[in-house]
């Protein structure tokens, strides 16, 4: 059984809601759990009880080609999940003034790469990663019988209002939810700023070799950091008439 | 003179990294023929170095993982905190970090180049403070060899007429790069707390010195090696200078687990095995060098028994494995909101520290207003680095905001090391392990750690004092609060374990006298950070190879008037 579950139609999740009730498939064993009525209230969706097997394997090894480098791991992600993680990046990381957006810059096949990485640190991202996208799918079900990416955005963005922030939701039915976002946005703004685009929007200036001495800050540097230092009380920083 | 597939060798030399490295140069410079035998690998830092490559061209954008606990661009090779293989045990109740490199070069191809030296305190702990031993030397005896290690290996920096940092004699470093900006900052915060902010001494070159390596052109970290020898690795400068004589041979995955000693009792032979064959090599050895890492040495002496030395060679003073002492480690974050969406610059600087925070604290101590003996000192961490994939950690939301404010926060965090001395105890020490094997059949180390009180309050001090440092830049702190004792890290986190083989005035408190000869076995001699008698907060590199240098003269006298 795949992540996804597009076999529950709105009917069925209409049911589910009306009834308070208290099953959920277990897409792992393909059974159905049955779950106490207080974990699956109208709050939100239940985090999906997967029984997800690790990957393991050999990695890169302790002497990998630095130079030319290349990943040894397949990627293991379904076409469904990453079209909603493409869906899920953009929103969290959007096109604006300052550069594309992050699909745009392959961020969803890093994120692939990510948790199919034999190491236990990707695993235990790819242990939220995975139920996270099908807890989003199984919420879009829930408020309005279509999954995340059949949603309006108006349905898209208020599912991810309910778990993007910290000082909103605070219920024990979010807290799983919230820990996934939190880390797929860490993962998507890094895989974003860390691409040459993404390098460029942030304005990292740096990897660029120099002849003769460090130039040292330019002066709009400085000229920033004496307004702080005055705020600060401190004296501030001669600046040089002439920089090269 | 003994001889190998017809090279002839008077000395053999076991590592290739500071000491080694070191040891190898002075003695061939000296008109001395050397065989070093190195662990790992064949390493050419020229072709193997990513000197540009970025974290999206690496697997997990160059994040650590078992692997490469360092990042998958640093350039330790076939190493890390374990080596597949070669494991070492630890003691109930024990935490205890060692990092290895199985590599030509060891260490030094991805050290922190960070080389304060030891000042005059630093040599006569015991005189000072009543903890601890007194060196058999003192600070103006190896002075000349700082001097002559300084100029040759190429380091930059100034003499900031700082208690306790020596002024380097006129001429022999070179330009230290200006401060970034948020080093700016730390400094006047600092100022307005009576604390030090000065330059950082980095073995990185800035001006051309004619041979052969090229100055810092302020790009790419020195983590990862450095292909135009401008960060200084042994690879790109002591072991080609030394082959450059004619007088050095090299062979690397020979791994030594046994010096032999013959009647009389001095040293004959080593023994290693070849890692490519899993085979053992006896080889015949006139004279010993060892410098394959203070706690590699300790094993080798400790596992070279014999019914003359049923302790260990060299091991009459029951000190071998004794005195292993790191650095203290712990960390203080913060971010200052001034400095959100500051002006963009390119601040890769030598990519290392430009400005540092030195301890302040001795004439305090020495009135006795301190409740710990021993000084620290503040690494610092502030600036616009490579992005990675934690770049984006630590926003809320979602959307153009908040990637507004992963750029916003860009460059404005920063953050405290704090690395310290420790005074020696005798709950520190390694040993070898009577059960435990790695690969190749060589029973391995077994470490026992505790640290104690005095760490333990000296980490107390750094952590209020890293806060105190944090808002006098207007900043907050976002280290969570923690107690002494929850902050400091492992022993060997810092990776400058010493002491094992101490020198010092007394054959039976030392393992070696001041020359780095062993008291037992006259032809052997230890040149790594096994001979220190203590550990500074300065960093331990520069001192290894003064030392190195200073009694791989000493010993090359000997050789030549006929004693040795």
């Amino acid at each position: 059984m795949t992540a996804f579950r597009k076999d529950i139609d709105r009917r069925t999740s209409m049911k589910w809601m009306a009834s308070m009730a208290a099953t959920v498939l277990s897409a792992s064993a393909g059974t159905y759990e049955t779950l106490a009525a207080d974990a699956y209230g109208e709050e939100s969706s239940t985090w999906p009880a997967l029984t997800l097997k690790r990957i393991t394997g050999p990695g890169y090894g302790t002497d990998p080609d630095l130079v030319s480098p290349k990943t040894p791991w397949p990627l293991t992600l379904s076409t469904e999940e990453k079209l909603l993680l493409t869906r899920l990046s953009d929103l969290i990381c959007p096109e604006d003034s300052g550069g594309p957006s992050a699909s745009h810059v392959g961020v969803v096949s890093v994120i692939d790469e990510w948790v199919s990485a034999p190491y236990r640190s990707q695993q235990n991202d790819r242990m939220l990663v995975i139920p996270g996208l099908q807890w989003v799918n199984e919420e879009a079900q829930r408020r309005s019988g279509r999954s995340f990416l059949d949603s309006s955005n108006k349905q898209q963005e208020a599912i991810l209002d309910a778990i993007a922030y910290a000082d909103k939701g605070f219920g024990e039915e979010l807290k799983m939810p919230k820990r996934f976002f939190s880390k797929l946005r860490q993962l998507v703004f890094g895989a974003y700023f860390s691409s040459p685009e993404g390098m460029k929007d942030i304005g990292y200036m740096g990897n660029v070799p120099i002849e003769g001495p460090w130039p040292g800050p330019t002066r709009e540097a400085l000229e920033h950091l004496n307004t702080v230092l005055e705020n600060l009380g401190y004296k501030p920083e001669p600046i040089p008439l002439v920089q090269e | 003179m003994a001889e190998l597939n017809g090279f002839e060798y008077d000395v053999v030399v076991v590592g290739s990294g500071a000491g080694g490295g070191m040891a190898a140069y002075t003695l061939t410079k000296e008109g001395l023929r050397v065989l070093m035998l190195e662990a790992g690998r064949d390493y050419d830092p020229i072709e193997e170095t990513p000197m540009f490559q970025t974290n999206a061209e690496a697997p997990l954008r160059g994040t650590s993982n078992k692997d490469k606990n360092f990042g998958y661009y640093d350039a330790t090779v076939d190493g890390g905190w374990q080596v597949p293989g070669e494991p070492y045990t630890m003691a109930e109740g024990t935490k205890f970090m060692l990092w290895r490199a199985r590599m030509l070069g060891g260490r030094t191809n991805h050290w922190g180049r960070l080389v304060p030296r030891f000042g005059p305190y630093d040599f006569k702990p015991k005189t000072r403070d009543g903890y601890g031993e007194d060196w058999p030397i003192d600070y103006d005896e190896i002075e000349p060899w700082y001097d002559k290690t300084d100029h040759l290996i190429g380091v930059c920096g100034d003499n900031p007429g700082v208690d306790n940092i020596p002024d380097v004699t006129e001429g022999v470093m070179q330009p230290a790069p200006e401060p970034r900006v948020m080093e700016i900052l730390l400094k006047k915060a600092c100022e307005s707390l009576d604390i030090p902010v000065v330059k950082m001494r980095r073995a990185v070159m800035t001006e051309d010195k004619g041979d052969g390596r090229s100055p810092c052109f302020w790009a790419t970290n020195c983590g990862r090696g450095c292909s135009i020898g401008a960060a200084f690795q042994t690879t790109t400068s002591l072991i080609p200078f030394a082959k450059a004589t004619g007088r050095l041979k090299v062979v690397t995955d020979a791994m030594v687990k046994w010096v032999h000693t013959g009647e009389a009792g001095q040293a004959n032979a080593v023994t290693y095995v070849d890692r490519q064959t899993g085979k053992d090599v006896k080889l015949k050895a006139p004279r010993v060098v060892l410098a394959p890492s203070a706690t590699e040495t300790a094993r080798i002496l400790l596992n070279s028994k014999s019914k003359k030395y049923p302790n260990g060679l060299a091991n009459s003073s029951g000190q071998v494995g004794r005195n292993l002492m790191d650095s203290t480690g712990a960390g203080v974050s913060g971010h200052v909101p001034a400095m959100q969406g500051r002006p963009r610059y390119n601040e890769d600087g030598h990519t290392g520290n430009h400005y540092y925070v030195p301890w302040w604290g001795y004439q305090d101590q020495a009135k006795g207003k301190l409740n710990f003996p021993r000084g620290y000192h503040f690494e610092f961490g502030g600036r616009f680095s490579e992005p990675n994939i934690w770049t984006g950690g630590g926003v809320d939301g979602y959307g153009k905001k908040a990637k507004q404010a992963v750029r916003d926060k860009y460059g404005s965090s920063i953050g405290f090391s704090l690395r310290g001395e420790m005074v020696p105890n005798e709950n520190c020490y390694c040993e070898i392990d009577s059960e435990v094997k790695d690969k190749w059949g060589i029973p391995v180390l077994k470490f026992h750690w505790k640290w104690a009180e005095s760490e333990i309050k000296q980490v107390e001090h750094g952590l209020k004092w890293g806060e105190k440092i944090i808002k006098a830049m207007g900043g907050v702190v976002t280290s969570p609060k923690r107690t002494g004792e929850e902050a400091i890290l492992a022993g060997g986190q810092i990776i400058h374990e010493v002491g094992t083989t101490r020198m010092g005035d007394d054959p039976k408190t030392s393992v070696t006298n001041k020359h780095g000869q062993t008291w037992d076995v006259d032809n052997l001699f230890v040149m790594d950070g096994g001979v220190f008698v203590s550990s500074p907060h300065q960093n331990c590199t520069i001192t290894i190879m003064a030392l190195a240098m200073k009694n791989a003269t000493w010993m090359s006298k000997q050789i030549k008037r006929g004693v040795l």
